[in-house]
């Protein structure tokens, strides 16, 4: 099952919400709404936590986690650290690592059994990855991106990465990780895919604007609702290559005289120009024009 | 959003206003008051900039409106034929040429005058100069008044238009009037055409949007033509054509066999076969409609044959009822399928394709090793809770809490810890007593502690803390006891200090004669003396000599009379500023000699009689302090 939903007139959910198999982490927002549509599908199953990590709320991009564990960043307060391990259920461990490249959830992808890692991370939070997540880790990068975590998102039935990968990289990427790939966009034409959406084995969230071809290929590539990751190629093909004619978003703008959006590409031409009001989005948004953002700052508090 | 939109085009107004427009904003941004005993070239100026700023106006209202049309060679040429259809394409160039043709009128006259009023040599000449110049920019303008509202009513009429995107997924539906269009779009879209059981209900195009495969369609309702030449179809019939002929889309001819609509099948087939050009390369689908009055089986033979000319080109024919439903899903289902068929075969052809391919592709994995990696979905996510939503309520959410509290809504972090009920709203401080709690969290702090314990008990077994006793003599028993008495007395003595500063006490005037200093060396050997301790006169002892405050007592002098440099013996109080912290009276003379030359540098520059002068020229001035004095008005003159 695939929903779609906003986190405060903002479509990146996968900033400000973290979701595994055994848990699920939501920001800390200005109302309950976001939390609330976690609660309602997950609650029964897994606890959903209010959480903040250095005072922040993208939180889903600073720490990265599965359903043995939990990496948060070192800026991490000690209150906060409490507070996360009060929550979560004694089988998730829960570490803080020392890591320069702190937004842990752009350079790592990864579900219960592999990774994939940005080719800088140090040996050793390597080692820790391995042995709180226990997992395998690959140092790879998601159609030349280093930031596998932004461009890449697995659950242990599939995985959707960034739109650019070469047929080649899918495979090589799909034999890594033992899950099937498929490239793709969330957010009506957004490559940064792990932003815009957050997946475990029976369960998806996405932004409002993703359209249904793209909610279609994602309850495909990971099974959900009993669908098959075949029908992208067969059921779904005709509506994918009618849909996809990519114009450049900045070309059109030029020629019709719009503002342009930081998405170079973007189906249907819709162009939108949002209102960020939170100084936290702004500087993701920020760093998002900066493609090279792997860390976050020492952050003050007004990002809370 | 819509690739054309004609919407934003501004208001163009008739002649009179805009010649009311221009010269107002003339008249409110111009300078308005001249006279005539200004300086001629003033006046000059004053009026050139009238006819200047009038001339700019009308030039930018002007280019504005031209501008802002769409240029019938540069959109899609659906939108081109449609507008050639709607507005004629002649006359709307014309107007916009004819207001072209005006602006450049108007500008002619504004430089024709400028270059006249240069001549001008008095106020009035120059007056009726511009007076004729903005005479003649406004005759200019009156003359385009059918011209303006010619395009008043265009701009009006295209902001109506339809947004019909030309390059999208689109369905056309065409056919006889009175055959069931619109009927069957307001059945698949929300559109809500008018329908109404008469021919030319519909007069121009609709468009409605309906859903299929995950894509969004574009459904355009035509309104009904009739089966005449090209060249005697009415601007109603037109607009369908154009449709036809410039959109890229599945093709819908609506068959009515029951003859309702008041034209027997063979004409709606010459129909078809007369509009069949236009049906070229598309996507085409025969719908029969009203199956309710009429099938398709029902039919007799010779009418059966007729409609054979659809078979014989591989046209599927398919039948529904708009007023049964019958059949109408099949239709759009059919339609949408042939066009999406088509769409993909077109893009195959093309190399963009090369662009999409990696994202048709799934890359299954090849196993590497003989690791099973199941997927982790917890019971409680697979099974349906049927039962338990009939059984209980819903559990209440955190929002459902949110609204329900209002303001006095507090986000509880801690109620959902995984923790004993008892413990969970126990307060822990980030920080005690300077130490940061989080550093000393340690899960096995109850054991080390233990250990430490066990520890220190063996510790206390062996003896190691017991305390060896010390002997006492009488010597040192002595000692003890006057060592206690002296720091008895020295706390005494220090509270009674402390008694004696207490602030608030009367303050000592200061008339008062000198308090004879208690703390001395003899009062300190007497006290001492009174406990028993004798202090002598040891000269390593370090007792300095101290003194009474009475002035009568001499003092040796602490240093030399300085007798060298002054001549004269000066008292030890404060150096004069120019002395203090001057080595010697060399130097002092050299920075005497200094400062008295930048001092005089500083006075000769502004021609002061010396430092100190402040001078100033007129005390009271006279223009302030002459004239007659008003009733309350002193301020003032």
């Amino acid at each position: 099952m695939a929903n779609r939903i906003q986190f405060e007139n903002n479509n990146e959910i996968g900033v400000f919400s973290k979701l595994t198999n055994a848990y699920c982490l939501a920001a800390i927002g200005g109302s309950e709404n976001f939390y609330s549509v976690f609660e309602a599908e997950l609650a029964e199953t897994i606890p959903v936590i209010h959480a903040s990590l250095a005072g922040c709320r993208i939180i889903g991009r600073m720490c990265v986690g599965n359903r043995h564990g939990l990496l948060v960043p070192n800026s991490t307060t000690d209150t906060e650290l409490q507070h996360l391990r009060n929550s979560l259920p004694d089988s998730v461990r829960l570490q803080r690592v020392e890591e320069r490249l702190s937004a842990l959830g752009n350079v790592i992808a990864c579900n219960d059994y592999v990774a994939l890692v940005h080719p800088d991370l140090d040996r050793e939070t390597e080692e820790i990855l391995a042995d709180v997540l226990k997992v395998e880790v690959f140092r790879q990068t998601v159609a030349s991106n280093v930031l596998v975590g932004s461009y890449c998102i697995l659950s242990n039935q599939g995985g959707l990465v960034h739109p650019h990968t070469s047929i080649q990289d899918q495979d090589e990427l799909s034999s890594l990780l033992q899950v099937p790939l498929v490239s793709g966009t969330v957010n009506r034409g957004s490559e940064v895919i792990a932003a815009g959406m957050v997946v475990n084995d029976w369960i998806a969230f996405c932004g409002m604007d993703t359209t249904s071809t793209e909610i279609s290929v994602i309850e495909s590539v990971f099974k959900l609702n009993e669908a098959q990751p075949s029908a992208i190629t067969t059921t779904m093909r005709a509506s994918l290559i009618d849909r996809s004619a990519l114009v450049p978003c900045c070309l059109l703008s030029r020629q019709l005289g719009y503002k342009t959006t930081t998405r170079p590409y973007t189906e249907n031409y819709t162009l939108k120009v949002e209102i960020h009001h939170t100084s936290a989005y702004r500087f993701y948004q920020n760093c998002r024009l900066d493609i090279n953002w792997s860390y976050v700052a020492e952050t003050s508090d007004s990002h809370g | 959003m819509p690739l054309y939109n004609f919407k934003k085009i501004a208001v163009v107004p008739s002649a009179k206003d805009f010649i009311d427009i221009i010269l107002s904003k003339t008249q409110r941004k111009t300078p308005t008051v001249i006279h005539k005993h200004y300086k001629i070239s003033r006046i000059r100026s004053f009026y050139m900039r009238k006819i200047k700023f009038t001339q700019q106006n009308f030039h930018d209202r002007l280019s504005q409106i031209i501008q802002e049309f769409p240029k019938l060679d540069n959109i899609h040429p659906f939108y081109a034929d449609l507008m050639n259809v709607l507005y004629d394409k002649d006359h709307f160039k014309l107007g916009l040429g004819q207001l072209n043709q005006a602006r450049h009128l108007i500008d002619n006259v504004a430089k024709d005058y400028l270059r006249l009023l240069k001549f001008g040599d008095s106020l009035y000449r120059c007056k009726q100069l511009k007076k004729a110049a903005l005479g003649r920019m406004a005759t200019i303008m009156k003359r385009q008044s059918p011209n303006l509202e010619y395009l008043e009513q265009v701009r009006q009429h295209l902001a109506r238009l339809p947004s019909i995107d030309p390059y999208t997924r689109t369905i056309i539906l065409c056919g006889f009037p009175n055959v069931g269009k619109s009927s069957f779009m307001n059945k698949i879209t929300r559109a809500e055409v008018d329908v109404q059981p008469y021919a030319f209900t519909t007069k121009s195009l609709y468009v409605g949007h309906t859903d299929f495969k995950y894509l969004r369609w574009q459904v355009i309702d035509t309104p009904g033509i009739l089966d005449h030449p090209l060249t005697e179809r009415n601007v109603i019939e037109m607009q369908g054509v154009t449709a036809l002929a410039h959109l890229r889309a599945a093709i819908l001819y609506f068959l009515d066999p029951s003859e309702q609509c008041g034209h027997s099948i063979a004409e709606q087939i010459k129909l078809y076969n007369s509009i069949k050009p236009l049906f070229n390369k598309k996507p085409l689908l025969v719908v029969c409609n009203k199956s309710d009055v009429l099938k398709i089986d029902d039919l007799p033979e010779e009418k059966k044959r007729e409609l054979d000319v659809f078979k014989e080109s591989n046209i599927p024919v398919l039948s529904m009822s708009t007023l049964t439903d019958e059949g109408v899903a099949e239709v759009k289902q059919q339609a949408c399928s042939m066009l999406l068929a088509f769409r993909v075969e077109n893009k195959m052809q093309t190399k963009k394709l090369d662009g999409v391919l990696n994202r048709l592709h799934v890359a299954v994995p090849k196993a590497r090793d003989e690791k099973a990696r199941p997927a982790f979905i917890p019971a409680a996510a697979t099974e349906e809770p049927l039962d338990e939503i009939i059984t209980d309520p819903k559990p209440k959410l955190e929002r459902d809490l949110e609204l329900e509290l209002g303001d006095d809504y507090m986000l509880d972090l801690k109620k959902n810890y995984d923790l004993p009920e008892e413990y969970k709203y126990d307060i822990i401080p980030e920080f005690w007593e300077g130490h940061n709690i989080a550093d000393y969290i340690d899960p096995e702090i109850f054991e080390k502690l233990q250990q430490l314990e066990r520890e220190e008990e063996l510790r206390e077994e062996s003896g190691m803390y017991a305390v060896p006793k010390i002997e006492m003599d009488e010597t040192l028993k002595e000692v003890r006891e006057l060592a206690a008495q002296i720091r008895e007395k020295k706390a005494i003595m220090r509270q009674e200090a402390r008694v004696v500063k207490r602030p608030g006490r009367p303050v000592m005037p200061r008339t008062t004669t000198a308090k004879v200093r208690e703390r001395s060396v003899s009062r300190l050997k007497s006290e001492m003396s009174k406990l028993g301790v004798e202090l002598e006169d040891k000269p390593d002892a370090g007792y300095k000599r101290t003194r009474g405050r009475s002035r009568s007592l001499s003092k040796p002098s602490a240093k030399k009379m300085r007798v060298d440099s002054e001549g004269r013996a000066r008292s030890m109080s404060r150096l004069p500023r120019d002395v203090s912290g001057v080595k010697d009276p060399v130097i002092r003379k050299k920075l005497k000699k200094a400062a008295h030359k930048a001092i005089s540098r500083k006075v000769g520059k502004k021609g002061l009689k010396g430092e100190g002068d402040r001078f100033i020229g007129t005390k009271k001035p006279k223009h302030l302090f002459s004239g007659k004095r008003g009733v309350g008005k002193t301020d003032r003159r």
